[in-house]
């Protein structure tokens, strides 16, 4: 663990923010949740590898909320059994109540992966998380190739020049995600 | 103290220590017309309409992301307001999250508030109080929001003076309380911040009526509404030739005297006036040899590029290093409004000679002009002798300067960590480097013209510069064309489309306006356009959109306004006007109610709005929403009943209102016509959401257009739309399709079996083949006589 310079390098919200993390130990945290969801956003596209990524990871049945127009990348993979599409803004709106059912009608989430997302966006959904999703806490990580304030855990900033040193990590986080 | 009865006589000959008042001074016969009766709530305060907002605000609840977890307002703080603690103040996070709202739509409802009075101060002062308030033989409404929220019908450009009034008072009592110590519940900094909005959909209303009136923008009069001309959209439609004006702002009448100075000195095609952002527009309304060169969006660049010989700022969306940009490349610059006067001298009611003679010389970079019909003179004279002196310098890198830098970068990665858009720099600049300028110039369109990339450079490389020197060959063909702005919907076209739109045939009004943060380009702002208006709803557009869309062509090589006519019917893709313009995309939705459904207008904004929520399928679309103006104008569209989308970077305005389709209660109306309750779909779902891409946010957009007033054609038209934009562009059925479906007769002809068999096999409905009715699933059944109200007082008979 470490300290980094939020990806958007004047995003500092406060006192309160993430740890930089390898993908071994955000794997592990991942492991300890109760019931995880994975949140999928548009960046994800850019490649297959990145799809393939989420798809191993719901393998490991953790259910995704396929944001932004990501949802396009795994009907193209025809892996949709527990995938569903959600607008970034109302899915935070959701997650932030303790009472809503979830995707599967069994409950909310103690657990949110963010991957794929455009930083900023996602930033201030992890910012609504943060400050409002805490009775019962809804822990939060971010696998992007950016450092992310607002959540509990992410990587650090990955330039584009280190994508496969990226990819080397994301295939290392989803080896060391256990369920 | 002796009273004064009205007729009566008083010797003034015989008062001793007496300050006489005259007030305002009302001839015989000349008291208000009795155009309509009052209705119930003229000229609200900031409690009149708060039960309406609770409603609003109750079903879709404020939804906060902050941006920053402290509160540095009082030197009790900072306080560390994480997790919604309380800071020193006894404030909490969701209610500081509601008052930083509430300042946001301030500043943006002062601006228009401010503009709209400078404009009045400036218009009555030119051609005094009395201008008639006459939009031809179409426009009967002429103010829509100033009858419906002031309860006045205007006839002069005077009658403003009162509502500007009403407005400021309003302001301050707002702005009071965002005082510590003052509001605590963020529901209430809500209702203050939808008063904001409201009242800064008034300034807007204000602020247009009064310039049309003065200067003869279009209107209904010949040659106006949907015949108004097009103009040069573009980088590449200025002349650099000859000399160069370019205007910069929102409040239009310096830009005016330049158009009246070409024209009375026959410098019309001598001289290029060109302009960026809203008054650009405005100049084209008052003289159409005008070209609009850029929206905000380019500001940066286009003074970079170094093509204007004077540059004429007024106020709004300037940005603030404009003179260390003018001074850059030698572009003399003339500060026209007392909002933003950038440290440059007055030289009001000077000597012209003395002032140009002092910018031709370089003595001052800049002067102050506050007299609008001072600047025009000024700023066309030195524009010409500025043209000599310019002509041999270089603004654009040469190319060994453009090969330096690409290959001084160190790929350290500095510009994107401070790029709002995380652009890739470094790497399109070792593209270039190794010969491909292709990356660099593609992230031209992309960039938002910022330029904090060149702040952070360890290198110093001029970013900004290097993009448009690898962009150059495609900026020069940058040529585009858009209708000029055609202010008032007419209420002969609210005639025509009132009932189909209410009934649903035309699916609905997308307006796409405000600026230009966009996440990928204004290439998505055309594409917003092009989809809709293919589809036949109706397209208004205001302010950087309306600029930004007609920067592309389509395969025949015709802008989006070549290709669609702009009538205020569908498939219609209208430029109503700057950003104050806006207002009458307002006035349309309120026209509809008030024309087509006979509401009473005056004094009456919670009917208007409750109708028009129920029952007007119309959907903002800010996708590069930036300033407080935007945050403002959205939340006078949320008060009013229309939902809004923004883009990703809108996530950042901190507040969201989102209901919640999982619980019912939140959905509970009341037919008007028995009181009985009824649950319905959630139409619209939400008031403001940010969608992260183009491909997300066109199906949201015609899921905001659903209402339960639909008539089962009206919805089969919009599912149709909303299942066609969902499969092609998420590849899939929207997940909520079936909420939307209220019997077999909802479902469109073509693939009614198909989506009866998906509602049987996905969400367990009963089907009856035989009569291919739905038996059991919908959240209620469709009844054409249901009468939508959120209203108690509208019941018109008890069941």
């Amino acid at each position: 663990m470490g300290i980094e310079i939020p990806f958007d390098v004047a995003n500092i919200a406060g006192p309160e923010i993430g740890d930089v993390a390898p993908p071994e130990v955000i794997g592990s945290y991942i492991s300890s949740a109760r019931k995880p969801l994975l949140v999928v956003g548009s960046e994800m596209l850019r490649d297959d590898f990145f799809v393939e990524i989420a798809i191993e990871i719901g393998k490991k049945g953790i259910p995704i909320a396929a944001t932004g127009h990501s949802i396009r990348g795994f009907v193209e993979k025809e892996y949709t059994e527990n995938v569903h599409y959600y607008n970034l803004h109302e899915l935070t709106n959701y997650l932030r109540d303790p009472n809503w059912k979830g995707l599967d009608g069994e409950g909310n989430y103690d657990f949110v992966i963010f991957y794929g997302i455009i930083y900023y966006y996602a930033s201030q959904m992890l910012s609504c998380l943060k400050n409002f999703a805490t009775e019962p806490l809804v822990r939060t990580v971010s696998i992007d190739r950016y450092y992310h304030p607002n959540a509990r855990m992410s990587f650090t900033n990955i330039m584009p020049r280190m994508e496969e040193e990226y990819k080397d990590m994301l295939d290392k986080l989803v080896e060391s995600i256990k369920r | 103290m002796e009273e004064i009865k009205k007729g009566g006589l008083v010797d003034i000959l015989d008062l001793k220590n007496v300050n006489i008042h005259i007030g305002e001074i009302e001839a015989e016969g000349e008291g208000e017309e009795e155009w309509e009766p009052m209705g119930p709530h003229p000229m609200p305060r900031i409690a009149t309409l708060r039960d309406w907002d609770f409603k609003l605000l109750n079903r879709y609840k404020p939804f906060y992301a902050p941006i920053c977890d402290m509160c540095c307002l009082c030197t009790y703080g900072k306080c560390d307001l994480t997790g919604n603690k309380k800071g020193a103040c006894g404030i909490r996070m969701d209610a500081q999250q509601g008052r930083i709202v509430l300042l946001a739509c301030l500043v943006g409802c002062s601006a228009h508030c401010g503009h709209g009075r400078h404009l009045l101060h400036d218009m009555i002062k030119k051609f005094g109080p009395d201008v008639p308030i006459d939009f031809g033989p179409e426009v009967d409404i002429e103010a829509p929001l100033t009858r419906l929220v002031c309860g006045i019908k205007p006839k002069t450009i005077g009658d403003y003076d009162e509502v500007f009034s009403y407005v400021e008072e309003q302001i301050v009592q707002l702005a009071d309380a965002l005082h510590t110590g003052q509001e605590g519940s963020y529901m209430d900094f809500e209702s203050k911040a939808l008063h904001m909005g409201m009242l800064d959909s008034l300034n807007k209303e204000a602020a247009d009526i009064i310039q049309i009136a003065c200067y003869g923008m279009p209107s209904s009069h010949e040659g106006g509404g949907p015949d108004v001309p097009l103009v040069d959209v573009g980088i590449g439609t200025i002349d650099t030739n000859k000399p160069v004006i370019i205007v910069i702002g929102h409040n239009v009448p310096p830009a005016a005297d330049i158009g009246v100075y070409l024209t009375e000195n026959d410098l019309e095609d001598k001289v290029e006036l060109g302009g960026i952002c809203c008054t650009s527009i405005d100049t084209t309304r008052v003289y159409t040899k005008a070209k609009i060169v850029s929206a905000l969006g380019r500001q940066l660049r286009v003074l970079r590029a170094g093509i204007a010989d004077v540059v004429v700022t007024d106020e709004q969306c300037i940005r603030a290093d404009v003179l260390e940009l003018c001074q850059r490349v030698q572009s003399p610059m003339i500060a026209t409004n007392d909002k933003a006067m950038h440290g440059l001298v007055d030289r009001t009611d000077d000597d012209p000679n003395k002032i140009v003679d002092d910018l031709v010389s370089g003595r001052v970079p800049g002067v102050i002009i506050l007299e609008p019909d001072q600047v025009g003179e000024v700023a066309v004279r030195t524009a010409l002798q500025m043209d000599k002196k310019r002509r041999s310098l270089k603004f654009i890198l040469s190319d060994d300067e453009f090969k330096y830098y690409v290959n001084d970068c160190i790929l350290c990665g500095g510009c994107t960590l401070a790029c709002p858009n995380g652009l890739h720099i470094g790497e399109a600049n070792k593209s270039a480097a190794a010969g491909n300028i292709k990356p660099l110039a593609d992230l031209f369109d992309i960039c938002v013209g910022c330029g904090r990339c060149e702040q952070v450079c360890k290198k110093h490389i001029p970013i900004v510069d290097v993009m448009t020197k690898a962009a150059y060959p495609q900026l020069k063909e940058e040529k585009g064309r858009m209708r000029i702005g055609r202010g008032p919907i007419w209420d002969s076209e609210i005639r025509e489309v009132g009932a189909p739109l209410v009934l649903g045939t035309i699916p609905g009004i997308i307006a796409p306006i405000g600026c230009g943060n966009y996440p990928n380009g204004t290439k998505d702002a055309w594409l917003i356009v092009k989809e809709f208006a293919e589809r036949n709803y109706i397209v208004t557009l205001t302010g950087c959109m309306a600029i930004d869309c007609a920067l592309w062509k389509d395969e025949e090589g015709k802008t989006i306004y070549e290709a669609h006519h702009g009538r205020f019917d569908a498939g219609g893709v209208l430029n109503i006007g700057s950003c104050v313009s806006n207002a009458h995309i307002h006035g349309a939705a309120i026209k509809v109610a008030s024309i087509f459904a006979g509401r009473p207008l005056r004094g009456n904004y919670e009917e208007i709005a409750d109708y028009i929520l129920s029952r007007v399928g119309a959907c903002g679309v800010a996708w590069g929403a930036m300033s407080q103006k935007a945050a403002s104008i959205a939340t006078g569209f949320n008060r009013l009943g229309v939902p809004a989308v923004v883009g990703p970077h809108g996530a950042k305005y901190r507040r969201a209102f989102m209901s919640r389709p999982d619980i019912k209660e939140d959905w509970k109306l009341i037919d008007a016509t028995d009181g009985s309750e009824v649950y319905v779909e959630p139409g619209p779902q939400d008031l403001l959401v940010a969608c992260e891409t183009v491909e997300e946010a066109l199906p949201m957009m015609a899921k905001l257009c659903f209402r339960p007033s639909d008539t089962d054609r009206g919805r089969s038209i919009k599912l149709t739309h909303y299942i066609d934009l969902n499969q092609k562009y998420l590849s899939t059925y929207p997940p909520d399709w079936h909420l939307f479906v209220r019997g077999a007769s909802d479902l469109p002809i073509a693939t009614r079996n198909e989506l009866l068999k998906k509602l049987e096999d996905e969400q367990s409905w009963k089907i009856d083949w035989k009569k291919k009715k739905i038996v059991e699933g919908p959240i209620r059944g469709y009844n054409p006589s249901f009468n939508p109200t959120n209203l108690e007082r509208l019941i018109r008979g008890k069941k």
